[in-house]
């Protein structure tokens, strides 16, 4: 019998990957400079915002519990990918927030049986 | 066997099931008639919801998820132009034509039951031949699921569009993520940093969840506007009314076409991780070779509507197939499917159909009673899925992210699983950005696991390792491996050339 232990594998997955990655480094700089055109023009402030919006959400859930954070989660990131314009626009991004919340709560908790988290600061 | 699916039909009728089924076929209708929402986004928010459900129950709504998705994408297709999903890219090419030289009411029509012929020719392979390719599977050993495993993986890497090598590197990535935590075979802990929640590993559901729908959602975030402009124009009454009889014969007149482009489905649905989308794409592009009138592809003729159609639902079929005799996903779809069996600690593989023969006839029941589902859903309501089309994107988004969360959160109640939610979110889009394929990515995180338990079973029962090679089916099955690899570079080279030719012949203007 060969004495192979948990490291056996690993050395072999780490060994494939850096020799595929080495080659595609050899493969990138051998080939033509030649880029594709960018298409269009991408926002990327917005990505960089929403994932950040995430993060804050993800790290604000122990703290504050389901049912606040994604109340404002849900406010936040709306209203960051529309920016409302009037009173009006305000209200529907505070509605559709109150009800996306509101419904996945029932829904989960009620029906599902899944807890969601509760907030360590707020108990709720 | 038609016994048992004979039993599987009527346990299906029991409204417990058919509830979650019409459900799920409902949702997937909606979410593969989306712009911007995939099937694989519409199955990871429906998944969440499986978790307090019984496996079958849960199954069902997946099972009609995939199904109903694949139908759903052909109405905004032939309406508006636009594919609700990849897998009905190719629908519009004839769909969207007919339907505005006055006929959409046909259009929609032809792909709905073009879909439930594919659906079921698929169907009848679904179940003619899991059983038996899951019998042979069995007698697999160690060195034989090794390189069924690794034959899987190279050939996702290799179908990928893109570079082949960033398509095996992103394989290779996604085995590295297994090998964190306690190794599978005597527990003894890797690479976890002292990080506690390492030790059990990196669980997959949330990985798979975070890569496809970050990459997803942020790509339609950064492209900003360009989702919303495309519902311009959907507010529109349509009449829908088309005569059934008609649209029928036009089918069935046609039944080479229809086995074809249903069997294309089906055997790209076998293949790991091609998906709908390569499936509707080249059964339009072989019906118009076959075609005695190739010229007017395009000008909108019924040809190519069945053809897209029936391809993608047929694919369906096949991808289920793989999935249950084998315990290899063939699409992100299945692979949540599969985690949804692993959180009801159901083990998937050939042993699946025998000892779980009830679940397996119920999900077979599942997908055949979808198709009846979806037609009466599109029959009932074609006409307002249009509105749907007019969901601002901004809404829909974060509740879909809140959803992903509480479906990683809710797997084993923990808050880690929503940070490794949000790390690979960002790695998904990065790899998005960066050219390199989300599949064999993915691939390689479920299976990863099999791949080295197989490897280090096999060594253990005999140390030499040219067995992988002299044993007969797992030789075969390394030699198509290295061969998929071959083939994929050489298509891809010659593809290269040609669009360097192509480039050359603009710039001489």
């Amino acid at each position: 019998m060969v004495p192979i232990g948990p490291g056996f594998y690993p050395r072999i997955v780490l060994g494939v990957t850096a020799v595929l990655a080495a080659a595609l480094v050899i493969a990138d700089s051998l080939a033509s400079k030649r880029r594709a055109p960018p298409r269009g023009a991408s926002d990327y402030g917005l990505v960089a915002s929403m994932f950040a919006l995430f993060g804050l959400y993800a790290g604000a859930l122990s703290f504050l519990g389901f049912r606040l954070s994604t109340l404002l989660y849900v406010a936040a990131a709306n209203a960051l990918l529309a920016p409302p314009r009037s009173a009006r626009g305000w209200a529907r991004v505070a509605l559709v927030a109150l009800l996306t919340t509101v419904v996945v709560y029932l829904a989960f908790e009620r029906y599902l049986l899944v807890l969601l988290p509760r907030g360590r600061w707020t108990g709720f | 066997m038609f016994e048992l699916l004979g039993a599987g039909l009527a346990n299906l009728m029991q409204v417990k099931y058919l509830v979650p089924l019409a459900l799920g076929t409902l949702a997937g209708i909606v979410g593969g008639a989306l712009p911007g929402v995939t099937i694989t986004m519409t199955i990871i928010v429906v998944l969440p919801f499986t978790f307090g459900l019984d496996p079958l129950q849960g199954l069902a709504a997946m099972t009609g998820v995939y199904v109903g998705g694949s139908a759903g994408g052909l109405v905004t297709a032939v309406l508006l132009g636009i594919p609700g999903t990849p897998s009905a890219i190719a629908t519009t090419f004839d769909g969207h034509p007919m339907a505005r030289n006055g006929e959409p009411g046909r259009a929609v029509w032809l792909g709905i039951w073009a879909s439930v012929f594919g659906g079921m020719l698929g169907g009848v392979f679904l179940i003619g031949a899991t059983g038996p390719l899951a019998a042979f599977a069995l007698q697999f050993g160690p060195w034989e699921f090794f390189s069924l495993f690794v034959l899987a993986l190279s050939m996702v890497a290799g179908l990928v569009e893109s570079s082949v090598l960033k398509g095996l590197l992103s394989g290779a990535l996604g085995l590295v993520v297994t090998i964190l935590g306690s190794d599978p075979v005597m527990g003894r802990e890797r690479l976890t940093l002292g990080v506690p929640f390492l030790e059990g590993g990196v669980p997959f559901l949330p990985v798979l969840i975070g890569v496809f729908a970050f990459a997803q959602i942020m790509s339609e975030v950064e492209r900003a506007g360009g989702v919303e402009r495309a519902a311009q124009g959907a507010q529109r009454a349509l009449s829908l009314a088309a005569s059934h009889v008609k649209v029928l014969w036009e089918i069935v007149s046609r039944p080479f076409l229809v086995l074809w482009a249903s069997f294309i489905g089906v055997l790209i649905g076998v293949l790991p991780a091609i998906g709908g989308s390569a499936a509707n794409m080249m059964a339009y592009d072989q019906a118009k070779k076959f075609s005695r009138r190739p010229e007017k592809f395009g000008t909108g003729i019924p040809e190519g509507v069945i053809a897209s159609e029936a391809a993608n639902n047929a694919n369906v079929g096949g991808s289920l197939v793989t999935i249950m005799a084998f315990g290899i996903p063939g699409d992100a779809v299945t692979a949540v499917m599969l985690g949804a069996l692993t959180i009801h600690g159901i083990q998937s593989g050939p042993l699946f159909i025998l000892q779980n023969a009830q679940l397996a006839y119920g999900i077979f029941a599942a997908y055949l009673i979808a198709h009846l589902l979806m037609v009466v859903i599109l029959a009932v309501g074609a006409r307002w899925m249009l509105r749907v089309v007019t969901v601002p994107k901004a809404a829909l988004f974060p509740a879909v992210l809140v959803l992903c969360t509480v479906g990683a959160y809710a797997l084993n109640n923990t808050m880690a699983n929503v940070y490794i939610l949000l790390t690979f979110g960002l790695l998904g889009y990065a790899m998005v950005k960066t050219g390199f394929p989300l599949a064999p990515f993915i691939l390689g995180v479920i299976l990863g696991d099999q791949i080295e338990i197989n490897l280090i079973r096999a060594i253990m029962t005999d140390a030499d390792p040219w067995l992988f090679l002299t044993r007969p089916i797992s030789g075969l099955l390394i030699a198509a491996s290295v061969a998929s690899v071959v083939f994929a570079l050489w298509q891809h080279r010659r593809q290269q050339r040609r669009l360097a030719q192509r480039a050359d012949g603009d710039a001489d203007f």
